[in-house]
């Protein structure tokens, strides 16, 4: 019998020839991340379990500070100064506070591969399944496991196939597909569950529509989300890395529990309510909903494609005058493409706050919370109550959505602006 | 065996980590301090750490533990005092952060049919749950195999350093 993607990797990493759906092996780990959030409790943790052991493989450890930068207050900067401190003991890689949301910075910097096994601080980890890994958030006692001993236990998932067909629409792209998934699953939909999406919608995609795409899954509590490679992701990562990059696909014989399709010509852009990711309608059934704050960004749509897609509307506009609208970069190598491009004399010309790059209003911890009763338009990937302020409301949308609101301080179609 | 006894706090479905340990807390890395706001994101349980008595045990719907994947949520709950927590289904992070910790998780429908304060006896060997104000009894699950070994040993990293041990 053949293996889908996740049992490929699952096998490599567990050093077998096959596994089966429901096997538990202990797996290589090639990479864990943690966050200056959760960070600081894998250092306490490792160091009161292990001491002053040497962690296990220094170059398969990384820290990332991604939540609370620069640091606002004296127990994110000594949060903050203790994972600086364990870098410097251990050698272990640490990007600082400039550099920004952490699966993307370690893509970047070229520490992803197809067939890693990665876990992270981070429960939207399984985004890098965009590239073929197999990413996994975890708590603070896997990765410290994980840094001791290099090696982590897993089950192997039954998986589904989502076959995607059609062209998308003029201001319609990945962020809609997926929330038009995400109303089909519901949030619990994949629960211990792999996805593989496939069709020549997603053969046409990039690797920022694919980063998307794959962090929504999270949302349907999915272990993790795959698509196989194309020319675009085996380029990025040959880049990225040095090169080179072994192609990766499942078998055709590949055992797949169930398989939905869709089609993405007809769909409208999609926007999640509150306060639930699966609470999904068509932008024209909210169409005029007062918006106070609006947030482009975030790990699920910071890339520069994603900038691009709201500056092409915002462009020689202004933002509605009580709007606040705020734009966050994925990271400083994307703040620095949009500056080249001149995406940043857009936004602020339109009169948007750019930040630093950062998670910023994914999650509580950055400026911008929201007043009780405010409401949001966010490209971020959860709406749950209190997520970005106790008694705010948060709707999720596409950049392009996001943008045509914050121009009317309503909810607002993309494609008649 | 393990048996827990103590009085069941109910909770509805998709409660998720952002209700159990709100995000404003992450900072916080001492794990008593993150007991005082278990459960506080919940709307009517701001005051949760403050009402609970030790080995109080937490019933709740599905995919109890949603959200991030941050382990405060179930140190939380644990320094909270609650001594078991039984959902109909949890969040794969949640279910696997607890089995790390050691920390005792069980599935059961029982939270439809168990009242409010109820007082409970749950025999986690067994996969049985007592209600002793109604009488009634509801099945749960057991752990088994790595999970079981895991949890037995205290937890994942008690049972990595056994396991290292033998060679
Ligand atoms: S943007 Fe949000 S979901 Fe994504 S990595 Fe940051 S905190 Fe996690």
């Amino acid at each position: 019998m053949g293996m889908t993607i996740i049992q490929k990797i699952i096998a490599k990493a567990s050093g077998n020839e096959e596994v089966a759906v429901g096997d538990k092996l202990w797996c290589a780990i090639d990479l864990a991340a943690m966050r200056d959030f959760g960070g600081p409790n894998v250092v306490l943790d490792y160091r009161e379990m292990f001491g002053d052991q040497p962690v296990k493989d220094p170059e398969k450890v990384a820290i990332t500070f991604d939540l609370h930068l620069p640091a606002r207050d004296t127990q994110v900067a000594n949060n903050q100064k203790l994972l600086r401190d364990f870098a410097d003991q251990t050698g272990v890689p640490l990007f600082d506070v400039e550099t920004g949301v952490g699966q993307h910075t370690l893509l970047e910097n070229g520490m992803v591969r197809p067939y890693d096994v990665i876990v992270g601080t981070d429960s939207h980890m399984n985004l890098l399944g965009a590239v073929g890994s197999f990413a996994t958030g975890v708590g603070t006692t896997d990765l410290v496991a994980a840094m001791a001993t290099g090696k982590l236990w897993f089950k192997v998932p039954e998986t589904h196939k989502f076959v995607v067909n059609g062209t998308f629409q003029d201001q319609v792209g990945a962020k809609d597909l997926i929330l038009h998934v995400l109303k089909d699953v519901g949030t619990d939909g994949l629960l211990y569950k792999a996805v593989e999406f496939e069709g020549p919608t997603i053969d046409a995609m990039d690797v920022a529509a694919r980063i998307t795409t794959m962090s929504m899954v999270t949302e349907m509590s999915g272990k993790i989300g795959l698509i196989e490679s194309n020319d675009k992701t085996i380029e990025y990562l040959t880049e990225a890395t040095g090169g080179p990059i072994e192609e990766w696909h499942a078998d055709p014989d590949a055992p797949y529990v169930e398989e939905r399709r869709y089609d993405v010509a007809d769909i409208p852009p999609q926007v999640a309510a509150p306060h639930s990711p699966d609470n999904v309608v068509s932008v024209e059934d909210l169409l005029g909903t007062h918006i106070d704050q609006v947030f482009v960004g975030s790990c699920t749509n910071g890339r520069v494609e994603d900038l691009r897609a709201a500056a092409a509307i915002l462009e020689g506009e202004q933002v509605d005058p009580g709007m606040r609208l705020i734009i966050t970069p994925a990271t400083q190598n994307v703040a620095k493409e949009a500056v080249r491009e001149g995406l940043y004399n857009i936004f602020i010309e339109a009169g948007a706050i750019v930040t630093n790059p950062s998670c910023a209003l994914c999650t509580i911890g950055h400026p911008g919370v929201l007043a009780e009763g405010d409401v949001t338009m966010s490209t971020s990937n959860r709406n749950f109550p209190g997520k970005i302020g106790k008694g705010g409301e948060i709707y999720l949308c596409s950049p392009a959505t996001a943008a045509a609101s914050a121009l009317y301080g309503q909810i607002t179609d993309p494609r008649e602006v | 065996m393990t048996v827990f006894k103590g009085r069941a706090w109910k909770f509805d479905d998709n409660i998720d980590t952002d209700q159990i340990y709100p995000g404003k807390y992450l900072p916080l890395t001492d794990k008593e301090e993150m007991g005082k706001v278990a459960m506080s994101g919940v709307e009517g349980f701001e005051d949760f750490s403050q009402r609970v008595s030790k080995g109080d045990i937490l019933l709740a719907g599905g995919n109890f533990g949603c959200g991030s994947s941050r382990e405060h949520a179930v140190v939380a709950i644990q320094y909270a005092g609650v001594s078991v927590v039984i959902a109909k289904s949890f969040a794969r992070i949640f279910y696997r952060n607890a089995v790390n910790l050691g920390y005792p998780i069980l599935e059961s429908e029982a939270v439809d049919h168990i009242g409010q304060n109820d007082e409970l006896e749950v025999d986690a060997d067994a996969g049985l749950i007592r209600d002793l104000t109604t009488g009634e009894e509801f099945p749960c699950t057991t752990l088994s195999g790595l999970e079981l070994e895991i949890s037995k040993a205290g937890g994942l990293i008690p049972y990595l350093n056994k396991e290292l041990e033998k060679g």
